[in-house]
């Protein structure tokens, strides 16, 4: 390669660039985003220590996500119980790079306090991100992922209860849909998508 | 004593006009092609036992036909992400604008009048927002479609749910015609029971399992007690529930499109 370019480089017009276009592709900025990446979806959200997040921050790693409200009473808890299972349940280089995202449909009650207490209360380590936002942006990422969703009187949620799956592109991979069973293979699904 | 009259004239005018003025900045015009639809209240189709029985609904703008395929044009001429060989598969499906001559012609097969159609529930909202409005939300287009021709429950007045259906049971037609022809119902929306199903805000709020023979049908939602209705011989309204039920967000489909909200000033 080196003699390639040494030689092109003797020809007369021939510019250095012009002779490695592998240098200046490299240079280049990061690849683009996959057209299946939910990451196209560039809302801001807040996390639990009250700093701004966006999505895409997850890029390069597998992502475990749900939504939730932390008032939720009989669902949530299931699906943060199965989460936490999948994350035990993974080869540990795996679990260290995959990261477990719960973002709140709540945008009135779920405060950064709420979420903070959420995850002290259920011992959520530092590979969980915990995400409050907007009401139209809870309504997109829904929307992307396929989760219904319905504030009733009393201000409870009722919703789908869904477990996403995303490879390092932010591209949904697998879902698992309900409260039984399926752990196994979402499991199967994160570590297929540590492509690492 | 000629001059005093005059000035006191020209003040007079003044006055006048500054008069005109303000009550012309306080009586806006009504935003261009929508009508206004009366607070009042929806009744909801599906409710549980927490459900109020009546959701009020705050007077708002509504366009008074669905966006047509030259307004559509406009969109995506001006936002090259939304034209159809561009547009991300996350956003739209692969029959986005698919009987569309091309990305920045509508053809034979697509009016420019006519509502246009096989667009997602994303590209309505990217086009409502870049005209300055939204989607309505469910209630709000319940509410407005709730009217008759001169009442205000179409339910009441003789052939009215009968014509509903009758449309819901008629096969689309290969081009669709122009949009705004019907007859105005009582708050002057015309087209709202035929001619196209719409997308609406808040679609994904239609909590049913679309089969109930499944055993995953259980747990599939949390909260979502067993949904009574409050008529059950409001097949229309059933039918739409049950489509909204079954979309995608990135669905387009040939006989679905939209119009457009917008906040009526409090």
């Amino acid at each position: 390669m080196l003699l390639l370019f040494a030689t092109l480089a003797a020809l007369p017009g021939v510019r250095a660039a012009d002779a490695c276009p592998c240098c200046a592709a490299a240079a280049a900025a990061a690849p683009a985003l996959s057209s299946r990446s939910v990451y196209q979806l560039d809302a801001s959200w807040t996390t639990d220590a009250g700093r701004s997040f966006q999505l895409a921050a997850l890029r390069g790693r597998p992502v475990v996500l749900a939504m939730f409200f932390t008032s939720c009473g009989y669902a949530c808890p299931r699906i943060v119980a199965d989460m936490t299972q999948i994350q035990q349940n993974l080869p540990a280089a795996v679990r260290d790079q995959a990261r477990f995202v719960l973002v709140s449909f709540d945008d009135q009650r779920d405060t950064v306090a709420a979420l903070q207490a959420y995850r002290e209360a259920h011992g959520l380590n530092a590979s969980w991100v915990l995400l409050r936002g907007a009401p139209d942006d809870i309504r997109e990422l829904a929307a992307v992922l396929g989760v219904k969703y319905k504030r009733d009187a009393a201000g409870m949620f009722q919703h789908s209860n869904l477990i996403t799956v995303l490879n390092p592109e932010g591209e949904i991979v697998h879902q698992r849909a309900g409260l039984e069973g399926g752990l196994a293979e979402a499991g199967r699904a994160v570590v297929a998508a540590d492509t690492r | 004593m000629k001059e005093h009259g005059a000035y006191r004239s020209h003040w007079t005018h003044v006055l006048a006009a500054v008069i005109a003025a303000t009550s012309l900045a306080a009586a806006a015009p009504p935003p261009r092609g929508m009508v206004l639809i009366p607070a009042g209240a929806y009744v909801p189709l599906l409710r549980d036992r927490t459900d109020p029985a009546q959701v009020p609904v705050a007077a708002y703008w509504l366009d008074e036909r669905p966006v047509t395929n030259a307004e559509f044009l406009a969109f995506v001429s001006a936002n090259p992400p939304w034209r159809r060989s561009r547009v991300s598969p996350l956003f739209a499906d692969r029959t986005y604008l698919a009987r569309w001559a091309g990305d920045l012609n509508p053809g034979p097969d697509a009016p420019a009048a006519a509502p246009v159609v096989q667009v997602s529930w994303f590209a309505a909202r990217a086009y409502a927002r870049w005209a300055g409005k939204r989607l309505p939300t469910i209630a709000e287009w319940e509410r407005a479609a709730a009217a008759g021709f001169h009442r205000a429950d179409g339910r009441a007045e003789p052939g009215f749910t009968a014509a509903v259906l009758a449309w819901y049971a008629t096969p689309q037609p290969g081009v669709l015609p122009a949009a705004g022809a019907g007859r105005p119902n009582l708050f002057g929306a015309r087209d709202l029971l035929d001619l196209v199903w719409v997308w609406v805000d808040d679609f994904n709020t239609v909590l049913i399992s679309g089969d109930s023979r499944g055993s995953g049908a259980a747990g599939m939602f949390c909260g979502g007690a067993a949904a009574n209705s409050r008529d059950p011989s409001d097949y229309a309204a059933f039918m739409r529930a049950g489509f909204r039920s079954s979309l995608a967000a990135n669905y387009t489909v040939a006989d679905l499109g939209f119009r457009c909200a917008r906040d009526a000033a409090p």
